[in-house]
This record gives structure tokens, C-alpha cells and sequence, in this order.
């Protein structure tokens, strides 16, 4: 079994300033979300919602089809796991992953070989982990915790290039052992959306967007070829994004190319590939738009 | 903390609570150690140079309470972010709080009575008074039923202390800034019932005691009556704040 997510109408204000305003968000059992938006945008306080880390102002939040707040048997089986972890700090390594026993399917075994793997040592206390090591623990906890509903939010934060790696192959190992959703808050777009089914952008305390991944990569479209021409065939386009390199020059832009430009652009050696999802969440998220 | 291994969900909370005070009497085993130690090795040694008059094992109780109240709030403050993040709900954590703190003060409680009756045995055998500084003078405690009277109370003064530990640290989690304001109402509250109980200077700042001037006149039977009213209230707020306590943002 794995939870489904029902947010309705709902809002979380911090004193007068709204956080989250009016969300309505449904996620399905069994895949894996990407949580983008800027900084200052809602995504922890929506995450802490459905952690029942924190209790809407008003409107309902559902998980596995139950109220989460107060709800013994639904919140043990959902990991919110923060950057840096929620630890106290004066816990050694061992303690600290023991603890996350109160959950009724916490793997132990698991935990521990993972903590084998990271180079976590078990008899260091919280507080003399480096921030990647912190941040390493706090992954164990969330992967071990066999949760039916895992969300991880800037976990990542700390962790070298080969330690994010091999979290990300990690986390989707488990995921193809046993089936549960997993949401993925990140502001690493590109590392991790290869490994995303749907993603949910969330600009200024509402829902922006939330679509599978190819249809967010249909918005839009990277062309790529000798600069001269991807000029000609960019001209009048709403260009996102553009790189270049010697001779060759890749722009991307916010629309997908009609079927006379995709001719174009063959005749002129051009390659048409999907956008890049950072680029499109860019374009997205810019100020002034509204993110249609 | 550590959780005890293969938790059950609906028994989970009664479980936490035993297996926290178990971890708190580990944690702390040190520091109960020396007090034991002092208590009984501080009168050999002063009694080269003085008479021995005083009940050291008074003081060590005494401070046991403070150390109890500490206990309540700093084991409060740091689960309530530790305990809702691993998957506990915050009724569960107000249950296994509630448990920890009645087994705590039993336990503190029991050390308390034992050690009285020791340190009489102690006392006896060596020729001293076990007295205590009552206003000003010191007076011996009594007989033996006095002496088990005197201590009997302690596991419910240890009580009322752990409960207003509790709230001020449920608090102090909650209002970062101004939680920590109740110590100014909960405070005297207790150390005046306390004075009261006792009818002696208590350690600790004697002005927090400024209530007890109108608690004179009351019997002890209605001292202790209101020390379980003050516990059972103090338990119902440090429920209350944590119901619905939200977890705190992290900071970069």
C-alpha cells in the first residue's frame, strides 16, 4: 500500500502573511514527485501539511484518504525528512537511527547497512557530523523508514556530487523494491529529473503547475546546432535559455516548435530535443509571469 | 533517545514513556551516583571539624527537584521536534510524557525515602542528628514515622516539579521567544506549596516562596491536596500547549 495526497482549499498562514493560500493538489499512490519552486515559495510549509508537521489555517489535508493530523496509523507510516534531520543533537549516530523504531515497519538492518555504505560512524554524536554527514543520516533515516508517503526536502544540502548520487540510486532502488510515493523537494532540478513521473511547481504560496514530466518537456524545446542557424530558426521564439560553444549553439525555447520550424530546422542540421526542465522552471517561476 | 525496538502502534506511547526514564536514570546515572556519594561522604569528612546536625540527603532531595523539573522541560523541548518527526502525533508524545513523568518521580520518589532512611541508619550509628534548618533553627526530624512521613511526600513533590518542567519547556518550544515567561506564574506557585508542605526555608530563591505567606495557616492535608491540584493543572497545560504545537521552521 502506498498514500495518496488530497490537499482541498487549503491555507497556512504565518501571523497575517499567507504561506500557502487556496491549495488544491492531488497526488497519486506509487510515484515520484519533483517539488520545484523558488525560494520563499511554500514548498516546506506545503510539505509540513502533509507531514502534519504544522496544521492548516483552514481547509482539509488528506493521506491514504484519512485526515493526517493526530493520525497515528497514517503519520508513523509518513517520513517528512528535513534538511539536516530533526535529531537532537546530543544522540549519537546509533541512537538516532534507533529511534526511528517508533515507526512500525523501520527497517534496522537496513538502516545500518546504509549507515555502513555512507561511512557513517556509528558511535559519533549528531553534533560533530559534517553538514553532508548530517545530511547523509538524515537520508538513512527517511529511506529506512519504509514509509508508505516519503518526502525528502533539500536533503540533499551538504552532500558531495558521488554522496548525492548514490542517494538518488538509493532512494530509487527502494522505490522499485516496494512500491510508495516519494516527493523530492529540490532546487537541483536537472540532477534529479530523470528519476521524477510528475512534477509540482509551486510559485508564491499556490499550485503553478503540476503535470507529468513530458508534458512539462512539451512546453517547450532545445535546438540545437550550427549558431547561425539556430538564430534564423529562434528568431520571433521565446528563447528561455541559450549556450554556446565554438560554432555549435543550443538555445531552448518557452513553445514547441510548429511542424513548418521543425522542417526548418531539419533542412538546416538543427536537432529538436525536449526542454530542460530547469530552464522551463525558470521561465515559469520568472517574476511577472503567471506561469502559463 | 532511543526507542525500544518493534513498537506497536496502539501501545507504542505507554512503551515510549517507560523506555524514556529509563533513558533519563542512564543518562544521568553519573550525576545521581555522586550525589549519592557526596551525600553520604560529605557529613564523614565535615565531621572532622564540626558536628553533624544536618540531613545532607534533605539537600540532595531538594536539589533532586529542581534536577526533576529540568529533566520534564529539557526531555520535552528537544522530543517534541525529535518525536513528531519520526512519526509520533502529539497526543502520543503528551501520553508517553505523562508516563515517563509519574515513573521518574516514583522512581526519584523511592530514592528519596530510601536515602532518609538510610541516612538515619547512617546517622544513628555514627552519633549525629539528622536535623533540618526550620526557620532559622535546626530541628531533628523526628522518629522513625516522622522521618517516613517527612520523605513519603517526595515522589509527588518530584511530581509537580516534572509537570512544570514540562509546560515551561512545551512552551519554550512553541513561543521561542516568550515561552519560557511562565516560569514567572508556575514558579512560585509551586515553591510556595512546597515551602508550605515542609514549613522550612526550601532550597532554592527564597522570594519565589512569597505566596506561602498565605498558605500559613493551612493544614497539610490541604497543602498536599493543592500540590495534586496544582500537578493535575500543570499536566492539563503542558497537554494543551503541546496538542497542537507546530514543529519549527529550520534555519539555514
Amino acid at each position: 500500500m502506498s498514500f495518496t495526497v488530497n490537499l482541498r482549499d487549503v491555507t497556512l498562514k504565518y501571523g497575517d502573511a499567507d504561506a500557502l493560500a487556496d491549495v488544491d493538489l492531488t497526488l497519486e499512490a506509487g510515484k515520484i514527485y519533483g517539488l520545484l519552486g523558488r525560494n520563499g515559495a511554500g514548498k516546506t510549509s506545503l510539505l509540513s501539511l502533509i507531514a502534519a508537521f504544522r496544521k492548516p489555517t483552514s481547509g482539509a489535508v488528506l493521506v491514504g484518504g484519512e485526515p493526517v493530523w493526530e493520525n497515528a496509523p497514517i503519520v508513523s507510516r509518513v517520513a517528512l525528512i528535513r534538511e539536516g534531520g530533526d535529531f537532537d543533537d546530543s544522540d549519537t549516530v546509533k541512537a538516532t537511527i534507533e529511534t526511528g523504531q517508533i515507526r512500525p515497519d523501520f527497517d534496522l538492518d537496513y538502516a545500518l547497512k546504509l549507515a555502513d555504505k555512507f561511512e557513517l560512524s556509528l558511535k559519533k554524536k549528531v553534533r560533530e557530523l559534517s553538514r553532508g554527514k548530517r545530511s547523509v543520516l538524515a537520508a538513512v533515516c527517511g529511506l529506512a523508514a519504509r514509509a508508505e508517503l516519503t518526502m525528502f526536502d533539500e536533503v540533499h544540502l551538504g552532500m558531495d556530487a558521488p554522496t548525492r548520487d548514490a542517494f538518488y540510486k538509493e532512494l530509487l532502488a527502494e522505490y522499485m523494491d516496494r512500491q510508495h510515493t516519494v516527493v523530492l523537494s529540490t532546487h537541483l532540478i536537472d540532477e534529479v529529473a530523470n528519476y521524477l513521473e510528475e512534477v509540482v511547481i509551486v510559485d508564491r504560496g499556490r499550485i503553478l503547475r503540476h503535470e507529468d514530466v513530458e508534458t512539462f518537456q512539451g512546453m517547450g524545446a532545445t535546438l540545437t546546432g550550427p549558431a547561425d542557424a539556430v538564430d534564423a530558426v529562434a528568431a520571433g521564439l521565446d528563447v528561455l535559455a541559450e549556450q554556446r560553444l565554438g560554432a555549435t549553439k543550443s538555445v531552448t525555447v518557452s513553445a514547441r516548435p510548429d511542424a513548418a520550424t521543425r522542417e526548418r530546422a531539419a533542412n538546416a542540421g538543427i536537432e529538436i530535443g525536449p526542454v530542460g526542465l530547469q530552464d522551463l522552471f525558470i521561465h515559469l517561476t520568472e517574476p511577472g509571469k503567471n506561469g502559463a | 533517545m532511543t526507542a525500544p525496538a518493534n513498537t506497536r502502534l496502539p501501545s507504542r506511547r505507554y512503551a515510549l514513556g517507560v523506555g524514556m526514564a529509563g533513558e533519563g536514570v542512564k543518562y544521568f546515572r553519573f550525576w545521581i551516583a555522586a550525589a549519592v556519594l557526596v551525600s553520604f561522604l560529605g557529613p564523614l569528612a565535615i565531621s572532622r571539624f564540626n558536628d553533624i546536625e544536618l540531613s545532607t540527603w534533605f539537600y540532595t532531595a531538594n536539589v533532586a527537584k529542581w534536577f526533576t523539573a529540568f529533566v520534564g522541560g529539557g526531555f520535552v523541548y528537544a522530543l517534541v521536534p525529535n518525536m513528531i518527526a519520526a512519526g509520533l502525533t502529539r497526543r502520543e508524545l503528551s501520553v508517553s510524557m505523562g508516563v515517563f513523568g509519574a515513573m521518574w518521580s516514583l522512581v526519584l520518589g523511592a530514592c528519596a525515602v530510601a536515602g532518609i532512611a538510610i541516612e538515619r541508619f547512617y546517622y544513628d550509628a555514627m552519633g549525629w542528628s539528622q536535623g533540618i534548618d526550620a526557620d532559622g533553627a535546626i530541628a531533628p526530624i523526628g522518629s522513625w514515622g516522622d522521618t517516613l512521613a517527612f520523605a513519603a511526600v517526595y515522589p509527588l513533590l518530584y511530581l509537580v516539579y516534572f509537570a512544570a518542567g514540562c509546560v515551561i519547556g512545551a512552551a519554550s518550544y512553541r513561543w521561542e521567544s516568550s515561552g519560557w515567561l511562565l516560569l514567572v506564574p508556575i514558579l512560585p506557585i509551586v515553591f510556595s506549596l512546597d515551602n508550605a508542605l515542609y514549613d522550612t526555608e526550601p532550597f532554592g530563591p527564597g522570594w519565589m516562596g512569597f505566596l506561602g505567606r498565605y498558605m500559613d495557616e493551612w493544614g497539610r492535608g490541604v497543602v498536599l491536596a493543592g500540590i495534586v491540584l496544582v500537578a493535575l493543572v500543570l499536566a492539563a497545560g503542558a497537554h494543551r500547549i503541546l496538542i497542537d504545537i507546530p514543529l519549527r521552521s529550520k534555519k539555514a
